[in-house]
């Protein structure tokens, strides 16, 4: 194994996009990329589409088995990476193989966050991340009528969306942490509840959930604030926080996701952070930021392949459309369609 | 098989030098706990036992039991990346001390007296700890505090919620029973002088710890409704709660920082915010701590540092600015370089700095003394005042409540030394026989046991303070300890009847059992290498590394020649000399 | 969704207890009502140190041959395992050690190596064994219950064959093994999520019912012990000393005995004496052991004597491959031997047959007072099947001896010539009917004669009474009969099954195919054969040796040159190998 050894952790569409970027940028390389979930890449901004029936399951997976073949890009499905040594390059997988890598890409991605207060109520919510996940509301959604959504990032949106196609009632329930890595304020509070008015939905703002209990009739009681309410089923969708937990004590300088500099490097060499887990000083926003959105992380994963592979690109993203929500954008189209 | 032979206690470098890598707990514990043998006895549900192994090396087993900061356990080898998570060890500490029934004291009489006399100044844990060695040393010890009551930082700076006064009142006295006497309501430098007691006693011992909050030094410090952390945990301690407002931002990564936001919240504070200059990952406050804090509604807020508290008089809001963090520098700390440009305003109406403290400086009409700080050296504890030692958090800055245990014992040792020209208690590493694992491989994949918390989380809150963490029931408390390798185990193979056929490294669980071409000693004779080999030819031996070693007897189970022994080697200590009944 | 068919394979390092999950999968399996087919690899030394695989074919219908394809792979041991993964369906799962002792470089996990599309599944065998019951030794069942979750398998099958493997060894390691296999199953329940839809599973029976688990080898001795032998001679040789091993166990139950002989010409020759003195015996070997025989076998063929030889057909010539697989000693077993001597030579095709012809070689046998030889081979032997036995039958023990009439006592000609070249036998000590016996060549009374007509006339007779035993010879068999076939394929032994799954598929992709199994070599039905031939347009016969020898003996009766298929790799043929060729031919 004399060549360098390129390893992406992720395979969501910034990691896969890295390695697709990768092979062209170093075409004798070896490349792994690794995913601790055993599915196929898929599109993870599709989710919603599935789940209101507008879309088939197939459709949800760009790519052909055969594309890593043709691409002679070694595909570790299921294998989770349980440390990873930046200083001596190499990590460790869950089932004790070592790894060395010449250079690393970290996309692992976010998972759906359930913080403490709510950790009580954990196996009474859904929240949405892989394909199983998908397929869960799918089958619950044909059982009730209505849904309780607590949250406030882009995918309860887009889910809320996909609610009402399939024609069942939504509450909302404001929760004004789920905006991370927007900063919440009434104004954008207000937007948001108007814009789901608009639409039919019952909004709740920034109520305190005090409990969730599930009832004799299947139904799932809520207690908010004084309110008492009763609903098919409940989402949660407080936010992805970057799935790094993996990396304590490895030497990663971390805070909500990985800390990352302009060029997504993460302060060792050959070793870069993309897509949702990364975290980066945004001089334009003056403010540390995640990215947000399908668009921005299939192009920072482009980057990081990029500087990996030697060149040197910045991670460039407009911030200000990011935020004004009456502002169309093509990467944060579908919140603005909404 | 083996008769059990006499044990041995040995003082050789090289057996000391061996329990530093065998048995990394004890060697973490800045008091060398015995570690494996209090879980042992706990697992024999002999609590009075384990009890009092610690009360001989660390006093306050029921205080520590729940607010230690543990070093112990990120070296136990329970938690080594893939054997899973590290041994509770300090949840059965405080099991010891739930379920010790009626207290059999320890069987260590006072040793025989030594008319001298050494005046204490500070009951905090430093300074208990010192009385309490020095009396049972022989000598005549004063304790003199300027607090209401004793216990120092154990009193004022931890909260009840973590520590229940209960707890702390029956360990003290068990330490002041020696006959040690204590004066409260006694400053230095109002009520008694450094000077005097120079005078009065045959050596004065400075244990006053650390209580002069650091200043942020940024505009609006000095408003109203801006507390230092201590201040507020004192007040708070000492019956006189602070009013607190509606958003509280508490700026600090100690233990005191999130002391006094789970305290606010108890006040009735809403929303309380603690804030970071670096990130969540670098605190050192236990993961549990964390989870109970956020669990309780305490938001953490990460990479930024205060600039300006806003208001006049009352406070509005605090301006920070974005922090970015560097590479771990020197003491393991990131840099932290502020991004110009990055200011951003969070609203409060109460801030509280607990950014530490320092000690205070001490008025001294001796000139060999100077102005302000006595200086100490650190291994002798004397200052260049005959007869003035100084110990604990006042010499090394805050630390923590077992480090400042272990300084109080060291100095007693080292004024016991200056006064009679000889030692009192040694410590030496006791080997014996031993026959058997003590514990089936089975146990190894216990899961480890969480400590059950007090729920619902409103039930936390309430006029009274009620304890947060509730302690291991005994079944809980046995089937943790069953996960305790039991490290003081040492297995070794007799290479002269060893016939390599190699079946026990088949069976290890790891890479513990190795062949090696060489192996290197260090300077006192401890093994501190070896060179491993694949190649038969070059063999010369084969070695259990005991640093790998899980004690788990799967080798000596296998051996078909049996020679394979274990034993049981503990570092413990002893009193020098003789001693008489109290 | 529950399926139909599946292979599974085991494959460890010798010492991981590869080969006893294996037979515990195929008990289980059993158990639990599918049709098993099952074969084992094993390296050839004493305790030696190599590869060990058990593959185990899984239906719910009747299986014949081993698949081309595993559709699982349960990893006792990665490196072993590396070189089953070309054989892995490219969908297929594999089952591993997901927390080895230490850790590994990257490659030596088999987890490096799956293909994209593989499912790979892990579970720490090591760890649950420990941890139920404080030894690694248990790891391999701790694998068989995350396999058994995994697939849908119900813990109780699996707990009644361990129950029925351990129960002797007494209650500690009975609890010890099931304790493991539990601690397995539930970590597959627990942690094991098999998602995707593109897993099969074993879920639900195949139906009630009687079948039991036998491989050749057992079901050879089962039928030499329904067969009422009182005596077996024979010396360990692989792969017929399980034969031996039984019957030792369970011959002397019935009052018989088993000896070991000092070699192979011991054995044989105390055969011929206990049937010449009126008791079935029997010697089971291999192709070494059966040369050392061929002297005394053709005393059996000149002197008329009885004997039944069993030939577990190895890895030839000389010592060969002992632990491989072939069907190399037809010749040897046909015309091995000085002289014309002419023996009836047996070839069952399936564990079934294994039982049918060797309760069947002692009644030919003695009818026939020759010896005779069946040939099976190392696959057969220790493949492991599903079947329904066929019930004992009082019928089975009663001698086919032609006895003399009552009429030729004081005039008793032993080998008096006949129309159909058997001449009624006494035994020995039977009162007026006083013989003599010889290896010689010898009149009809039995006395060494060297005349010329008398050579002539005794072996006219013996070669007519060979002949003649084709009426009690089950003639070939053909399968998927079709009026002009493009393609006849004739094989023979456990090659058989194999032939008949390859032109069942190739039916299906409308080729004109089809099948005609032989399973006696000799007599061979020349006729039958023959007009088989005349019908098919090419003939293809796949074998397990180099040369072609069924081609050799049958080859001439076709009008041109038969196609020959030889494959001596020392493994089963493939049905993939045996329709390329059919399509290859018919194109």
């Amino acid at each position: 194994m004399k060549e360098e050894h390129f390893i992406i952790i992720g395979m969501g569409p910034s990691g896969t996009q890295a390695a697709f970027t990768l092979r062209k940028q170093a075409p004798d390389a070896r490349i792994t990329v690794m995913s601790k979930d055993a599915e196929r890449a898929f599109t993870p901004h599709m989710l919603p589409d599935y789940i209101a029936g507008k879309i088939s399951e197939e459709d949800l997976y760009p790519y052909d088995p055969s594309t890593w073949d043709e691409l002679d890009i070694h595909v570790r499905r299921g294998q989770r990476v349980t440390d990873v040594n930046p200083a001596n390059g190499y990590l460790l997988l869950d089932h004790r193989e070592v790894l060395r890598f010449a250079g690393l890409i970290l996309a692992v991605g976010g998972r759906p966050q359930i913080p403490e207060p709510f950790l009580p109520y954990q196996n009474l919510m859904f929240t949405l991340k892989t394909v199983q996940d998908a397929k869960r509301w799918t089958r619950k959604l044909r059982e009730v009528d209505s849904v309780l959504v607590i949250g406030g990032d882009l995918t309860s949106l887009a889910v809320t969306k996909a609610i009402l196609h399939l024609e069942k009632r939504v509450f909302f329930l404001i929760n004004k942490d789920a905006f991370w890595p927007l900063r919440y304020d009434k104004e954008l509070m207000e937007e948001f509840s108007n814009r789901l008015s608009e639409r039919g939905v019952e909004v709740i703002p920034s109520g305190r959930l005090k409990s969730l209990f599930r009832e004799v009739n299947g139904k799932i009681g809520c207690q908010i604030d004084n309110r008492s309410l009763q609903v098919g089923m409940v989402g949660a969708f407080l936010g992805l926080a970057p799935d790094i937990r993996f990396l304590t004590r490895s030497g990663f300088s971390m805070d909500r996701g990985i800390l990352v500099d302009e060029y997504l490097n993460t302060g060792f060499e050959g070793i870069y952070a993309t897509g949702d887990c990364a975290q980066v000083y945004h001089p334009e926003l003056r403010d540390y930021w995640v990215s947000i959105g399908y668009e921005n992380a299939v192009t920072l994963g482009r980057i990081a392949a990029f500087n990996l592979a030697g060149c040197r690109v910045q991670a460039k993203v407009s911030g200000e459309s990011i935020f004004k929500v009456r502002e169309v954008n093509v990467n944060t189209s579908w919140w603005a369609e909404f | 098989m083996f008769k059990k032979a006499d044990p041995i206690q040995s003082t050789r470098a090289e057996d000391f030098d061996y329990m530093k890598v065998n048995v990394p707990c004890q060697e973490g514990c800045p008091a060398l706990t015995n570690v494996p043998a209090y879980i042992r006895a706990v697992y024999k549900n002999d609590f009075n036992l384990s009890y009092n192994i610690n009360l001989e090396a660390n006093l306050f087993p029921g205080v520590l039991g729940r607010i230690c900061s543990r070093p112990c356990e990120s070296k136990c080898r329970h938690g080594e990346k893939e054997l899973g998570k590290p041994v509770n060890i300090c949840y059965l500490k405080r099991a010891a001390a739930d379920f010790r029934g009626r207290h059999v004291p320890l069987e260590n009489p006072i040793h025989q007296s030594v008319s001298r006399k050494v005046a204490i100044v500070g009951a905090g844990p430093a300074g208990l700890a010192a009385a309490r060695d020095l009396a049972l040393s022989g000598l005549s010890v004063s304790v003199l505090e300027a607090m209401e009551k004793p216990g120092g930082m154990l009193r004022y700076g931890i909260p009840a919620f973590r520590l229940p006064r209960t707890i702390l009142k029956e360990e003290i006295e068990r330490i002041l029973s020696l006959g040690i006497e204590l004066t409260t309501g006694v400053r230095l430098g109002e009520e008694i002088t450094l000077d005097g007691l120079l005078g009065d006693f045959n050596a004065v011992l400075l244990a006053t710890g650390c209580y002069v909050p650091r200043q942020l030094n940024i505009p609006g410090e000095r408003f109203d409704s801006v507390f230092s952390g201590l201040r507020f945990m004192m007040d708070l301690n000492a019956g006189q709660p602070p009013r607190v407002g509606k958003k509280v931002l508490v700026l600090g990564a100690g233990f005191t920082a999130f002391d006094c936001a789970r305290s606010a919240l108890r006040l009735g504070a809403p929303d309380v915010s603690i804030c970071l200059r670096r990130t969540e990952e670098d605190l050192s406050v236990t993961r549990e701590e964390v989870l109970e804090a956020k669990r309780e509604g305490v938001r953490i807020e990460s990479l930024m540092v205060a600039k300006t508290i806003l208001g006049n008089g009352n406070i509005r809001g605090v301006e920070f600015i974005r922090t970015r963090p560097g590479l771990p520098g020197h003491g393991g700390k990131r840099e932290i370089t502020p991004i110009e440009g990055s200011e951003f305003i969070l609203d409060a109406d109460t801030v509280i700095v607990a950014t530490g403290q320092g000690p205070e400086p001490l008025a001294l009409k001796d000139k060999r003394a100077g102005e302000g700080m006595v200086t100490v050296d650190k291994g002798s504890f004397r200052s260049p005042v005959s007869g003035l030692y100084a110990t604990g958090d006042y010499v090394t800055g805050p630390s923590t409540v077992i480090q400042a245990i272990a300084a109080g014992r060291n100095a007693a040792a080292a004024i016991f030394r200056d006064m009679t020209g000889r030692d009192f208690l040694e410590r030496v590493v006791t080997i014996e026989d031993a026959v058997t694992t003590d514990r089936p491989r089975a146990w190894d994949f216990l899961p480890a046991r969480e400590i059950p918390t007090l729920e619902p989380i409103r039930d936390r809150f309430g006029k009274k303070p009620k304890e947060v963490e509730l302690g291991y029931p005994g079944e809980q408390a046995e089937t943790e300890s069953k996960r305790c390798y039991l490290c003081y185990l040492h297995y070794e193979i007799d290479i002269k009847r060893c016939i390599y056929c190699r079946y026990c490294i088949d069976v290890a669980p790891r890479d513990c059992i190795k062949l090696v071409k060489k192996i290197m000693t260090n300077e006192n004779g401890a093994i501190s290498g070896f060179e491993e080999t694949t190649v038969w030819k070059e063999v010369n031996g084969i070695i259990i590394d005991n640093s790998r070693c899980i004690r788990c007897g799967a080798c000596m189970e296998i051996c078909p020649v049996e020679c394979i022994s274990v034993s049981k080697v503990q570092l413990t200590e002893r009193t020098i000399g003789k001693s008489e009944e109290p | 969704m529950s399926i139909t068919d599946i292979t599974v394979e085991i494959c460890g390092m010798s010492g991981d207890g590869t080969i006893a999950a294996g037979g515990l999968l195929n008990d289980a399996l059993a158990e639990a009502g599918f049709s098993i087919l099952a074969f084992d690899s094993y390296p050839a030394e004493i305790r030696g140190f190599g590869r060990c695989i058990t593959r185990s074919r899984i239906t719910g219908t009747e299986a014949l041959a081993l698949s081309d394809r595993t559709d699982v792979l349960i990893s006792l041991d990665d490196k072993q395992s590396l070189s089953r993964i070309p054989i892995l369906r490219e969908n297929g799962a594999v089952l591993f050690d997901n927390h080895p002792p230490a850790f590994v470089p990257e490659g030596e996990s088999i987890a490096a190596h799956v293909g994209t599309e593989m499912h790979l599944f892990g579970a720490p065998f090591g760890d649950l064994a420990s941890g139920a019951s404080g030894s690694l030794r248990g790891r391999n069942l701790a694998a068989l219950g995350a396999f058994a979750s995994l697939f849908g398998v119900p813990a109780e099958s699996f707990h009644q064959a361990i129950q029925r493997k351990f129960e002797s060894k007494g209650e500690a390691i009975l609890d010890a093994n099931l304790k493991c296999f539990d601690a397995g199953f539930e970590y597959g329940l627990k942690d094991l999520d098999d998602g995707s839809d593109g897993l099969p599973k074993l879920v639900g029976q195949a139906g009630p019912t009687e079948a039991s688990l036998l491989s050749g080898n057992v079901a050879i001795a089962r039928a030499a012990l329904d067969a009422g032998i009182s005596l077996y001679f024979g010396y360990p040789i692989t792969p017929a000393t399980p034969i031996m091993e039984y019957l030792a166990k369970e011959l002397p139950k019935t009052g018989g005995k088993v000896v070991q002989m000092e070699d192979e010409i011991a054995s044989i020759g105390a055969v011929l004496g206990s049937f010449y003195a009126g008791k079935r015996a029997m010697t089971a070997t291999s192709g070494p052991g059966l040369a050392l025989m061929t002297e005394l076998i053709t005393h059996g063929v000149m002197a008329e004597i009885p004997a039944v030889i069993l030939d577990a057909q190895r890895g030839g010539p000389a010592t060969g491959l002992p632990t491989k697989t072939e069907q190399s000693d037809l010749h040897a077993a046909v015309y091995g031997g000085p002289g014309d001597s002419p023996r009836i030579v047996l070839a069952p095709s399936n564990v079934l047959e294994c039982y049918q012809f060797t309760l069947k070689s002692f009644q030919l046998a003695e009818k026939y007072q020759t010896p005779v030889i069946l040939l099976t081979s190392f696959y057969l032997d220790n493949r492991v099947e599903t079947l329904r036995l066929p019930s004992r039958n009082e019928r089975d023990t009663e001698d086919w001896n032609v006895y003399p009439d009552e009429g030729s006592k004081g005039n008793y000609r032993r080998f008096k010539i006949t129309e159909s070249g058997i001449s009624p036998r006494a035994l020995p000590g039977a009162e007026g009917f006083v013989f003599t016996t010889t290896g010689l060549e010898h009149s009809e009374k039995g006395i060494p004669d060297y005349g010329a007509d008398n050579h002539m006339q005794m072996s006219d007779k013996r070669h007519r009474k060979i002949a003649g035993a084709l009426r009690d010879l089950a003639p070939p068999q053909e399968f998927l009969k079709s009026e002009k076939p493009a393609l006849g394929v004739i094989s023979w032994g456990p090659t058989f099954g194999t032939t008949l799954e390859a032109v069942e598929k190739a039916r299906e992709q409308g080729f004109n195919v089809t099948a005609l199994k032989i399973t006696s070599l000799f007599p061979y039905h020349a006729e039958a054969i023959g007009r088989f031939m005349q019908r098919c347009k090419d003939i293809l016969i796949p074998e397990l040796n180099f040369q072609g020898q069924l081609a050799d003996l049958i080859g001439h009766l076709h009008r041109k040159e038969v196609i020959r298929l030889n494959q001596v790799t020392g493994s089963p043929m493939g049905v993939g190998t045996i329709l390329d060729k059919i399509r290859s031919i018919i194109g």
